[in-house]
């Protein structure tokens, strides 16, 4: 390559939303746009969009409604949509993902379009497990947010621990227990002890007077088990 | 520097009051200089245990509000010339007492005294608040019950977060275990909690058992604290738990069935 040419090339990555037409109704497609950018407008604006279709459509009428809520349709994937595409000037992709960035949309729409956000981490970051070591006195809430919950100590009477992940209590449970507060349905208690007043796996609950007699003062877990709450003996 | 000492519960009428008198009472028996106060402003009795309620003439409200000095509050004693008693004001309430006002007085206190003693007023407001905040150490007094073990569990709840120490970083409130009116015969019927159950519960040390015992009503009515009356159950119960506090060693007594009938002495307990 010498300074004197024209044009230089660079490889970019570019995330692209795909859209696969499933009901080819032009009234339906525009109804479902104009709701999408309702709920979610400043993703719309500019969003790059490769077509996809099974069978042919007016194209023309599909790319002015993309057009209208902001979106930015770059081509099609071939198929049925591709002669009519190629009229238009769009691109054709082939349909195998990963072929987008082999084969850049058009100069024109692609310089418009704004540059794409970052890829998200692909490690998620783990949350540190809470551990308190104190006994949990009544009148106390510890709450362990997006993680587990650990307790060394005992939970008393009218305390409560809660977790959005597991809680562990390798104390005696006497207080209230809830685990997977913010709806996740695997969570799940474990103590050494149970003598709880109530325990609950994202939002199923059993106060005392529901649970087992048997159970009380041996090492138990609470599971969710199709949506119903069950207590069972921990032996070891 | 003084050690600042509350005795609190959270429940009420579990003898906070009685113990407060006698534990400072004891304190000043053995030759440390120091002052109980009363935090119950509205409600006040610790001078009328303290057998003082005729020679009140300022309180600690007019200490706060700087209406008196702390020489013109303190009440000496008039057995033990190491014990003094600042009373609570009867006609004013708990929102008299300031956080900044309670500090100051304390710090005024400390540079005199060898401990200050600050007998809480039931619940968890205004009152208990201040009364636990500038504490080192806590005597929890706590009867053989469901519902007042739970309080003081509560109150233990709150001196792991809501005093000066644990806020500043400062470490944390020494918490001791008082329980009063214990009765070994009811606990061996089931009809009281045993002191395992509590201490159980509760996971703090035990300073002392005091049994329950009619001299304390009686000391209470005579203005003289129980733990002057050296021939009742309580008052040695009180004795041991001022030299445990100090630090001596000494078994806990009172705490079993002691007269038994015919039948138990042949076939055991």
């Amino acid at each position: 390559m010498t300074p004197n040419n024209a044009l230089e090339f660079k490889g970019r990555m570019l995330s692209l939303t795909r859209a696969r037409v499933v009901d080819a109704d032009l009234a339906a497609i525009t109804a479902q746009l104009r709701d999408f950018a309702r709920q979610m407008p400043q993703a719309v604006i500019g969003m790059p969009i490769v077509l996809e279709a099974d069978a042919p459509l007016p194209l023309d009428g599909v790319l002015a409604a993309l057009r209208e809520v902001g979106m930015q349709p770059l081509g099609v994937v071939d198929g049925p949509l591709a002669d009519a595409a190629r009229e238009l000037g769009l691109a054709v992709l082939p349909p195998d993902t990963g072929a987008t960035r082999s084969r850049p949309a058009p100069a024109a729409p692609a310089a418009a379009a704004p540059p794409p956000p970052p890829p998200p981490p692909v490690a998620a970051q783990r949350v540190p497990t809470r551990v308190v070591n104190d006994p949990v006195r009544s009148g106390q809430q510890i709450y362990a947010a997006d993680g587990d919950l650990v307790v060394t100590s005992t939970v008393s009477p009218g305390a409560e621990v809660v977790a959005d992940g597991c809680v562990h209590l390798y104390g005696t449970l006497r207080g209230r227990a809830i685990a997977g507060a913010r709806g996740d349905t695997s969570a799940r208690i474990f103590c050494r002890r149970f003598e709880a007043e109530l325990v609950a796996v994202a939002g199923v609950y059993a106060v005392a007077e529901q649970m087992q007699g048997d159970l009380r003062g041996k090492p138990a877990q609470v599971v969710l088990v199709d949506g119903k709450l069950k207590i069972e003996p921990l032996d070891w | 520097m003084a050690k600042i000492v509350v005795v609190t519960s959270g429940k009420g009428g579990v003898g906070k009051t009685t113990t407060s008198a006698s534990f400072s009472t004891g304190l000043a028996m053995r030759g440390h200089k120091t002052v109980v106060i009363d935090f119950d402003v509205g409600l006040r009795n610790l001078d009328l245990i303290m057998g003082c309620e005729r020679r009140v003439v300022f309180d600690f409200v007019n200490v706060i509000n700087g209406e008196a000095n702390l020489r013109q509050a303190l009440i000496k004693d008039k057995t033990h010339d190491k014990l003094y008693i600042l009373a609570a004001s009867q006609t004013r309430d708990k929102d008299a007492l300031t956080e900044e006002g309670v500090g100051r007085v304390l710090e005024e206190l400390a540079k005199e005294f060898d401990y200050i003693v600050c007998d809480s007023p039931a619940g968890i407001e205004r009152g208990a608040h201040l009364a636990m905040y500038y504490a080192d150490e806590a005597l929890v007094v706590t009867n053989p019950e469901v519902s007042s073990v739970r309080d003081s569990d509560r109150v233990l709840g709150l001196l792991s977060s809501k005093t000066q120490h644990v806020e500043k970083g400062e470490g944390r409130v020494k918490e001791h275990l008082v329980l009063t009116r214990y009765n070994p015969m009811r606990v061996e019927k089931g009809e009281m909690l045993s002191i395992d159950d509590v201490t159980e519960i509760l996971a703090i040390p035990l300073l002392g058992v005091i049994p329950e015992s009619p001299a304390v009503l009686s000391s209470s009515n005579a203005g003289a604290p129980v733990i002057l009356n050296q021939e009742t159950d309580a008052g040695r119960a009180y004795d041991d738990l001022v030299a445990r506090f100090l630090g001596e060693e000494r078994p806990h007594r009172f705490i079993t069935a002691e007269k038994k009938g015919l039948f138990g002495r042949i076939f055991g307990g």
